[in-house]
């Protein structure tokens, strides 16, 4: 995956830009501006090659959106018929957001919960857009805030993903293990996490959502010092979770630091694939779009899956 | 060159370079702290565990440590005990007295300049536990700086110091010395003697011993010849013409050194003008006299002066006195019939016959009236009973008030045995002496004022006088009464009571050719001058003093005994007094603090104060002349006196114990201070080992800690 940020040359692809989108204190306003031009920006870019083909027809009733009648069969057939889009299954669609303390790093100026916050807001709205129940959980080391998967839900998570504040440290099996339990219906969940923990604990708590039957994808966020190792000369680093310090030299470590990261996320990303998780890795420098777009592409396959 | 350390007990301090070692191998903490996501990679990254253990920059450890060691040594305050160091310290530290003459004679040449110059150098190589301490003397002595740390409070001392008027005599100083010596607590002492070293000032029995440990230098200033011209002595002739007194100064001059005779001018001044000069011839280590015309002293109090011109010692060319008119003694000379005898002839004629006109014989009163007795000094029984009734009461109660009262028994002189309790003893019958040969007198009290004048040789003949007959007297001594004379069978020829402020002498034969032919004799007239003078209680007036006496003006009697009776008698009438002394200066006189000092030569004058058309009060001071004799003295004998070394070597075996090794090497480390080189070396260690350390930066690598399993 490429560190450089892709900009979209779409209108409203500055919306993409978490610097801009930082600039934008409303959630939903945020959420809602980013997917409309987003769509937009899909339906005037034809190589992207997306499609909202209907399913199936089904007669009209009064009160439908009369937008989606069918107006080639009415000419056809002198009865009127709503399209039905794949879109329109009425699924469950749960964010899992991590709020440990290490969520809160940022060595620009969009730190890693604020780039959740506006990734899960859009991954939201789009799903509500799509007619999908959604839903939010907010976890450290167990749920911290749940709002249930709702037709009517869309304005309860933003709020709470507003409220969201990273300061605890997190662990990931126990927390899972909670949302395992609240969440009744099978849907997607996607979790939104930077995902410091072995592999192993790792694809064994996202094991416990995997087995409930739910259709998992995983956002790992990272910001690019986390990749790069930042600093010179001797420097004292402190874990934002355990407050541990350590003197380090980053130039003479910076080497081995990024092997080890990438090893990670490799050993993350081919886990996560043979479990059938999707794996989406997202830098908080790069605009949403990317995020969004595989979402969308994820969805699109599911869909075509059924 | 061997080094020893003063307190090696801070040597443990050097163990202290065990921190530079222990800082190095930790991890530095840095004032940068990143917060960083998660420590789990960085955790992971392998370290070589050598890698925590290697010192990385040996030459700024070194700079450290070596820092440590030179403050470590710097307090442990090392110190060299090579030739040269125990050389420079001695025998330690050392108690210095320097003692420097200041009596008159220093004036001469360039002595003084030379002994000031030598009282610098001797405490200019003070060391820094030494003490010095300046002792000034001439007749005295005197503590200027005691106990000085450094040179600089002598120094500043000898700058205000000048020559004194006062003779010499080591006697006081040397002792002020031995007492400054005895009190210090540093065991070696060195005392120097800085004087031109004068025969005269040292007696050998000065009674000063040095304690041990101390040695003795001295710094010689005199030896050359000096020219010297001094007015020793001037003789005042007073013969009264006219009533008035007329005296004829006659001077002696003195010339000490020298090779020819030369001429020399002579004045002669009267309250301070100039009145009369001669020039004399004076031969070279000779003397000559010089006679004034008379002058008439129609005052009290007047200043004469004889001078000559000033040589190299100024201070003897002057000779000051003081002159009034003079006051015989008032004498009543009371005598029995004569019996075809000479009777008072003979003590008349001695106390008429007197070139100074002492005696004043008044005629013969009635002793029984109030008035009796007034301004009568001397009352002479020659050869009379002491009167009964009023006038024996009377003359009683003079005598008791201070008058005196001269008995010359003779065949009638006596008292009744109820008479006042006056007399000395009690006469008896006249007695026959040894026919022809008669009676000599013997054992006579020279140290009684009657008979001190004859002590010396050839100053009395009383042997070869006879006495044919005298009254048996018996005496018995006692506190009031004491026998100043006997005949040489023993019995009493002159006695003496004490009655109050006056006194009562008897003589228990005659004072004529009769009975005796002491009256044929030279000694006689003198004799009777001395005796009538006695019985007044009069001190002859003092025409000058010497300097370094003191007077106490308000003292009557010291005043009278010191030949200032009448002084005394002007002084009394007031309580507040000025003195204008030498030189211009005024000492106030207060009634608690009436002494003057006469320090120096010339004229003091005293005065009430705010009464200056009121002739003063004069006293003349002149130097003691003694001073002018710089024969000089061995002053190797002087050392030896106080029980020092001629070579210079301590006293005894000098400075030992435990305690003086102590003060020593104290005194050898002040001396050298190597500790500030130390204390110097490390600091600029400390600074260039900051400079080079923040300068490198970290240069020290400092990873993780442990390894972890990767996943």
């Amino acid at each position: 995956m490429s560190h450089a940020r892709a900009r979209s040359s779409a209108p409203g692809a500055q919306f993409l830009d978490p610097e801009v989108l930082a600039r934008i204190d409303n959630l939903e306003l945020l959420a809602r501006t980013v997917v409309h031009g987003f769509l937009n920006g899909l339906h005037r870019a034809p190589h992207l090659g997306l499609s909202m083909d209907f399913a199936e027809h089904r007669p009209y009733v009064p009160g439908d959106d009369i937008r989606h009648l069918d107006w080639k069969l009415f000419g056809r057939t002198d009865r009127h018929y709503l399209k039905q889009y794949e879109a329109e299954t009425n699924a469950d669609v749960v964010a899992l957001l991590d709020v440990s303390a290490s969520m809160s790093y940022g060595s620009g100026p969009v730190s890693k919960i604020d780039y959740a916050r506006f990734l899960t807001a859009c991954l939201l709205h789009f799903s509500r857009k799509q007619r999908d129940r959604v839903g939010l959980v907010t976890f450290d080391t167990e749920v911290v805030e749940y709002v249930p998967a709702s037709a009517r839900n869309l304005e309860l998570a933003l709020h709470m993903l507003d409220r969201a504040n990273p300061g605890r440290p997190g662990e990931l099996r126990p927390a899972l293990l909670q949302c395992a339990e609240r969440l009744a219906r099978r849907g997607m969940v996607f979790l939104v996490s930077d995902f410091y923990e072995e592999p192993d604990v790792i694809m064994e708590s996202l094991s416990l959502l995997k087995g409930r039957g739910h259709d998992l994808m995983i956002f790992h966020l990272l910001d690019p010092a986390e990749r790069e190792l930042p600093g010179e000369g001797s420097t004292t680093f402190q874990d934002l979770e355990t407050e541990e310090i350590t003197p380090v030299v980053p130039e003479q470590l910076r080497a081995g630091y990024k092997e080890m990261i990438e090893a990670h996320v490799a050993a993350l990303r081919e886990r996560c694939t043979g479990n059938r998780i999707d794996y989406v890795l997202l830098d908080t420098s790069q605009p949403l779009d990317h995020a969004l777009f595989r979402y969308l592409t994820i969805r699109e396959r599911k869909a075509r899956g059924r | 060159m061997p080094l020893w350390l003063l307190v090696p007990a801070f040597l443990a301090g050097a163990a202290a370079i065990i921190v530079p070692i222990v800082v190095h191998l930790r991890r530095r903490p840095t004032s940068k702290v990143v917060p960083f996501p998660s420590l789990m990679f960085l955790e992971k990254v392998p370290i070589k565990a050598e890698q925590k253990r290697r010192i990385h920059n040996w030459f700024l450890l070194s700079l450290r440590a070596l820092a440590l060691i030179l403050l470590a040594v710097a307090f442990a305050r090392p110190f060299f005990t090579d030739a040269s160091s125990l050389a420079a310290t001695g025998s330690g530290p050392t108690e210095r007295v320097v003692l420097l003459d200041r009596s008159w004679s220093m004036v001469a040449d360039d002595r003084w300049e030379r002994g000031l110059n030598a009282a610098s150098e001797a405490v200019a190589g003070l060391g820094p536990l030494d003490r010095a301490s300046l002792v000034v003397f001439d007749q005295g002595a005197e503590t200027v700086v005691r106990g000085a740390p450094d040179a600089q409070p002598i120094q500043a001392a000898l700058d205000t110091l000048a020559p004194s008027s006062g003779a010499t005599s080591m006697g006081p100083g040397l002792k002020l010395a031995e007492t400054i010596l005895q009190d210090s607590e540093l065991a070696a002492g060195e005392v120097v003697i800085i004087s031109d070293f004068q025969a005269n000032a040292w007696n050998g029995d000065e009674g000063v011993a040095f304690p041990e440990g101390t040695t003795v230098r001295t710094v010689v200033l005199g030896g050359d010849e000096v020219d010297n011209r001094a007015v020793t002595q001037v003789a005042l002739n007073r013969e009264r013409v006219d009533n008035r007194d007329r005296i004829s100064p006659a001077a002696r001059i003195v010339r000490t050194g020298g090779e020819q005779e030369v001429e020399v001018e002579v004045s002669l001044e009267l309250d301070g003008r100039l009145v009369q000069t001669r020039q004399v011839i004076l031969p070279a280590e000779g003397a000559t006299g010089v006679a004034f015309d008379p002058v008439t002293v129609a005052q009290r109090h007047t200043l004469l002066s004889v001078s000559l011109l000033e040589d190299g010692l100024p201070q003897d060319d002057t000779w000051n006195v003081v002159l009034s008119p003079g006051r015989a003694t008032s004498v009543e000379l009371l005598s029995g019939s004569s019996r075809g005898t000479s009777g008072p002839l003979y003590v008349r004629n001695a106390l008429e016959i007197s070139e100074e006109q002492t005696f004043e014989l008044r005629p013969a009163g009635d002793l029984s009236g109030p008035q009796a007795l007034a301004q009568r000094h001397v009352v002479i029984l020659n050869d009379r009973a002491f009167p009964g009734g009023a006038a024996g009461a009377r003359l009683a109660e003079w005598v008791t008030g201070g008058g005196g009262l001269l008995i010359i028994a003779g065949e009638r002189g006596g008292w009744a045995s109820a008479g006042p309790d006056l007399f000395p003893g009690q006469l008896g019958g006249v007695v026959d002496r040894d026919g022809s040969r008669g009676e000599r007198l013997v054992g006579l009290d020279y140290d009684h004022p009657v008979f001190e004048v004859f002590r010396g040789a050839r100053q009395g003949d009383f042997a070869s006088a006879r006495f044919y007959r005298a009254r048996a007297f018996s005496v018995e001594e006692s506190d009031s009464v004491r026998v100043l004379a006997r005949f040489d069978d023993g019995s009493v020829a002159l006695a003496e009571r004490r009655v109050g402020e006056g006194r009562v002498l008897v003589w228990s034969s005659t004072l004529d050719a009769f009975w005796t032919d002491l009256a044929l004799k030279p000694v006689f007239l003198p004799f009777v001058h001395e005796l009538v003078r006695y019985a007044s209680g009069r001190n002859p007036s003092v025409e000058a003093f010497t300097t370094g006496q003191v007077l106490d003006v308000a003292d009557a009697e010291a005043m009278e005994s010191a030949g200032l009776g009448e002084v005394a008698e002007a002084l009394s009438a007031s309580e507040e007094r000025v003195a204008l002394v030498p030189g211009g200066e005024t000492v106030d006189l207060e009634a608690d603090r009436p002494f003057l000092s006469l320090d120096r030569a010339g004229f003091y004058q005293i005065r009430p104060p705010g009464q200056d058309d009121v002739r003063p009060v004069a006293i003349a001071v002149n130097v003691d002349r003694r001073e002018a004799d710089l024969t000089p003295l061995d002053a190797r004998e002087v050392v030896a006196g106080v029980g020092g070394s001629v070579d210079g070597t301590p006293i005894g075996s000098g400075p030992q114990g435990p305690e003086s090794e102590r003060l020593r090497q104290e005194d050898l480390e002040r001396r050298q201070s190597l500790w500030r080189y130390l204390l110097v070396g490390a600091l600029v260690l400390l600074l260039l080992e900051t400079l080079l350390s923040n300068r490198m930066g970290s240069g020290t690598r400092t990873g993780g800690g442990h390894a972890r399993a990767t996943g």
